[in-house]
């Protein structure tokens, strides 16, 4: 159906005719007469804080503008205040924003909330990052799409209900009654991005701003989205102001992108022009930053000269018990106990020259060869009790990991790559020994396995300082066993030994969490983990909070310290770039099996199994 | 169905468990039923005779069997103090049976004046963007809420009985004489219950939506063009109601087990009353079936907040 079929009724500002002019145009033409949107010069400011600053950007029909930028650059500031979504607090000290030659803010002058409404979901609309909390959870979906139909146009009961329904059918839905009278939690993550992405697009506005629409999603998900605003786009021929953190996403989408930086665009121009000649520092280092497959993986091992990665021989096969590997075993024993001690001695901030001394010594006898695996997870499954903790009904056990069998070997990466809800988490949780509900055999050589999460935000206490969070494992291993007991001083200098290791100062041995960004958290849950010395690491999802620059030195960080510590990481994450930036060897999960697994490069090259090639397609 | 039949076993479990407390309760206490019908002064073979009467002279486990069951048959017992004639005791569910309605409608009426007064006055303290009413508003709930309920009842007496001349204060007509007068007089009452918990209410309501104010949805629900009103109405207060259902169920099940103070201060004859003068002179099969029937009021006001829940929120698996 075409835009001159839309119900929305025409206000007199919009006498005009639109064109629709080809792609190709739009692109040549930075500047026609008619721009859509036009925001001059704009400054917002929270209290006394600019969070955008003299910001130009312009977009005419059917074209898809790309702002890229990490969390705090003013981009969703600024589609919030194009949108007339911003929050009252904020003021807009500079410039104007224009739709079709209306002013709709200006500086100085106060939101007008009924002009806007009169824009807001006819005329531009948009879809948010999280399409679970962005949808009511108390209404039917069906409804809150009508919902625009009832704001914006004369259309009754069973009308209304047929255009919904035809809303779902064009954004790919299937069974699309029963999704109508279903409930945000009973859909799907992508089933309810659809939705949203329905509900932006059912009365064709010109313009639709989609602030992260993919964030949220897992890869293969992810791709079906971005496909469909294509399509949208495509065949509506509206404008779009794509938001996203992501470089990659945005140069399949946009044909321009704006590069946001601290609040002011650094530069704009072309998709590939950005791609090809970046002309900032800034941008260059955005691009950089980027986790590809196209650029080398730097390996920790390889540039040590260690030569081959651990734990994989040449074939990418394990080598699992032979003859050199039995001497090798022998001696690594040795120093995995040295290790240990070590690691007792460094966290106690006694001897800690000698430490690195050991340390050194350690590297040596990893190069000579570790065959004998620092966790071993044989024939695993792992279940996961219903929650309904009641007196009557007997818990469901529900299997969620299937007969799942690796080795861990020591100073390797091992990536576990997969969807959300593949059971790569429960897997994690069984290794750590937070969920007993297991049959198999789970063998590790380390005391204790610790573990980085995700969410640096919610991970950390937010009442303690960071000093005492970082002593913390400390207190509770001594509580375990007497063996650890180390005084106060010996906690405090073993904390802020850790924190210099993760690459921190002194001064924020005090501070709260709050006072902390996200990336200098995630330093905090690292040390939080390795200040035990544990050996091996679990790491679930560990940069995927953060943004790209900052997802870029903790990974470099996470790599430092395995050389220096000689650790070995179980490495968690959706985003195949990463592992494949991390890891030495890659398992992929799906549906609770490990599908395939083998030496990172392999599995890149020539992966075997269908779904692997999807998520790489990804 | 399943549901209902767990929750019927829960609430059949804990009635019998706090029988039996109850009646434990009344073993270990000091203080005997005898000596407070008969007066220190009575002899020995009349206190003894009053103990075969009562049945006081059998093993404890046997009494709880035969009250128990007698209960489970609808006889509630007899109360040791209060007879009917002369030579007959009152029995249990007759004397409850008279005093239970005065307390539920006096919840009932509290109950009404709760939540036409609180949801609306919770939901335009959220809207408020002046900061006069925030204020105001700030300082009348803390006060309503800090005033003992005592105190609140003689002020409701004074104010609208002495100074206003809308009821008369100790005037109370029974509800088999006068209905109509029967509930106008409960509206005093009523009221100084409800004065606190609307206070209570209407702030947990006014926080609960200025979070829920925050989600996201709201901000899609402005991106669609929503008013601020369709947006309170339509998306928020659904959403912020489920911690309020939750306290409202708190306050029910208080208020349904009988305002002592409020009883007392308005010379209501209802439950909270009788409770505390039963304890008082031992009588203990009055105390034991009160206890039994709070217990269940709570249960079962429980129960109606669990349904309550999954009609407001569908994320709750359904029934």
């Amino acid at each position: 159906m075409g835009r001159r079929d839309s119900p929305v009724s025409p206000a007199p500002v919009f006498c005009k005719l639109r064109k629709v002019r080809g792609m190709q145009e739009c692109r040549m033409s930075g500047r026609m007469e008619d721009i859509m949107i036009r925001i001059e010069d704009l400054s917002v400011a929270f209290g006394d804080t600019e969070a955008v600053k003299h910001v130009n950007l312009e977009l005419i029909d059917g074209e898809v503008l790309g702002v890229v930028g990490e969390s705090g650059s003013g981009k969703s500031v600024t589609a919030l205040t194009l949108m007339g979504l911003v929050a009252d607090s904020a003021q807009v000290t500079s410039g104007r924003v224009l739709f079709d030659d209306v002013v709709l803010r200006e500086a100085g002058k106060p939101c007008d909330k009924a002009l806007y409404r009169q824009y807001q979901g006819a005329r531009m609309s948009m879809v948010f990052q999280e399409p679970m909390t962005s949808l009511n959870p108390t209404q039917r979906v069906g409804k809150q799409v009508e919902e625009m139909l009832r704001l914006h146009t004369e259309l009754r009961g069973e009308d209304r209900k047929q255009k919904v329904l035809e809303a779902f059918r064009s954004v790919g839905l299937r069974e699309v009654e029963k999704v109508y009278s279903c409930y945000p939690h009973q859909l799907s993550g992508g089933m309810r991005q659809r939705v949203m992405i329905a509900m932006a697009v059912i009365l064709h506005p010109r313009l639709i701003v989609a602030d992260e629409p993919t964030t949220a999603l897992d890869v293969t998900i992810q791709n079906q989205i971005i496909e469909l605003l294509r399509e949208i786009n495509q065949k509506q021929n509206n404008a779009m102001l794509f938001i996203t953190h992501d470089l990659n996403l945005a140069r399949r989408l946009c044909n321009r992108i704006a590069v946001m930086k601290d609040g002011e665009v650094v530069e704009l121009g072309e998709t590939e022009e950005i791609f090809q000649n970046p002309r900032e520092a800034y941008t260059k280092r955005l691009i950089e930053a980027v986790p590809s497959r196209v650029k080398r993986r730097r390996n920790a091992a390889a540039e040590s000269g260690m030569g081959e990665p651990a734990g994989s021989g040449p074939d990418g096969k394990i080598p699992a018990g032979g003859e050199a590997a039995e001497k090798a075993g022998t001696e690594q024993e040795e120093c995995a106990v040295q290790g240990w001690n070590t690691g007792r001695e460094q966290g106690a901030g006694l001897e800690r020259s000698a430490g690195q001394e050991k340390s050194a010594g350690l590297q040596e006898c990893a190069v000579q060869g570790y065959r004998k695996p620092i966790l071993r997870v044989r024939n695993l499954s792992v279940y996961y009790k219903d929650g309904d903790n009641s007196l009557f009904s007997r818990r469901k056990k529900q299997c969620v990991v299937f007969g799942a069998e690796f080795e861990l070997y020591p100073g390797e990466s091992l990536g576990l790559v997969g969807e959300s809800g593949c059971g790569k988490t429960s897997l994690s949780k069984a290794i750590l020994g937070m969920n007993r509900e297991v049959e198999g055999e789970i063998v590790h050589t380390t005391l204790r396995p610790q573990m980085i999460f995700q969410d640096p935000y919610s991970s950390l206490n937010p009442t303690k300082t960071i000093g005492w969070q970082l002593m913390e494992p400390l207190r509770a291993r001594a509580a375990l066993d007497q063996a650890f007991a180390m005084t106060r001083e010996e906690m405090e200098t073993a904390a802020y030994d850790m924190l210099h290791k993760v690459g921190m100062e002194d001064k924020y041995f005090h501070r709260k969490p709050s006072q902390l960004s996200g990336g200098q958290r995630q330093r905090v849950s690292i040390g939080q983990a390795l200040i035990t010395h544990p050996g091996m690491i679990v790491a679930d999802e560990p940069v995927s909070a953060l943004d790209v620059t900052i997802q870029a030195q903790i990974m470099e960080l996470m790599q430092k310290l395995q050389q220096e510590m000689h650790l070995s990481y179980l490495f968690i994450s959706h985003d195949i770039n990463v592992v494949y930036r991390m890891c030495d060897r890659i398992m992929v999960m799906k549906d609770g099996r490990i599908i395939e697994s083998g030496e990172t490069e392999e599995i890149f090259n020539h992966p075997r199994e269908a779904y692997t090639k999807m998520l790489l397609g990804a | 169905m399943k549901y209902f039949i767990k929750k019927l076993i829960t609430l059949i479990m804990t009635l019998f468990l706090v029988s039996v407390a109850a009646f434990l309760a009344f073993q270990i206490i000091p203080g005997d039923v005898v000596t407070s019908i008969l007066g220190t002064e009575a002899t020995p073979e009349r206190e003894e005779q009053l103990r075969e009467e009562l049945g006081l002279n059998k093993p404890p486990v046997e009494r709880y069997f035969n009250w128990v069951t007698d209960v489970l048959r609808g006889d509630l017992g007899e109360s040791y103090r209060f007879s009917k004639s002369m030579n007959e005791m009152m029995p249990v569910a007759e004397l409850i049976g008279d005093k239970l309605p005065v307390t539920l409608w006096l919840a009932a009426v509290s109950l009404v004046l709760i939540i036409v007064i609180a949801i609306p006055l919770g939901v335009l303290w959220a809207r408020s963007s002046s900061h006069f009413l925030d204020a105001v508003l700030g300082v009348v709930t803390q006060v309503s809420m800090a005033v003992p309920s005592f105190f609140l009842g003689i002020l409701v007496t004074y104010l609208f009985g002495i100074l206003l001349k809308f009821f008369a204060p100790g005037s109370y007509v029974s509800y088999q004489e006068d209905f109509g007068g029967f509930l106008k007089y409960l509206l005093f009452p009523a009221l100084s219950i409800a004065i606190p918990k609307i206070a209570m209410t209407a702030r947990f309501l006014r926080n609960s939506m200025l979070t829920e104010l925050q989600a996201d949805y709201v901000r899609t629900a402005y991106s669609k063009g929503c008013t601020k009103r369709r947006v309170m109405y339509g998306h928020v207060l659904r959403n912020a109601m489920m911690p309020v259902v939750t306290f409202l169920g708190m306050i029910i099940a208080e208020i349904v087990a009988g305002s002592i103070v409020i009883e007392q201060v308005f010379g209501l004859p209802g439950i909270g009353r009788l409770l505390i003068s039963s304890i008082s002179t031992r009588d203990f099969p009055v105390v034991e079936i009160l206890i039994l029937y709070i217990t269940f009021v709570v249960i079962f006001v429980y129960f109606l907040v669990d349904i309550l829940y999954r009609v407001i929120d569908p994320r709750i698996s359904e029934v």
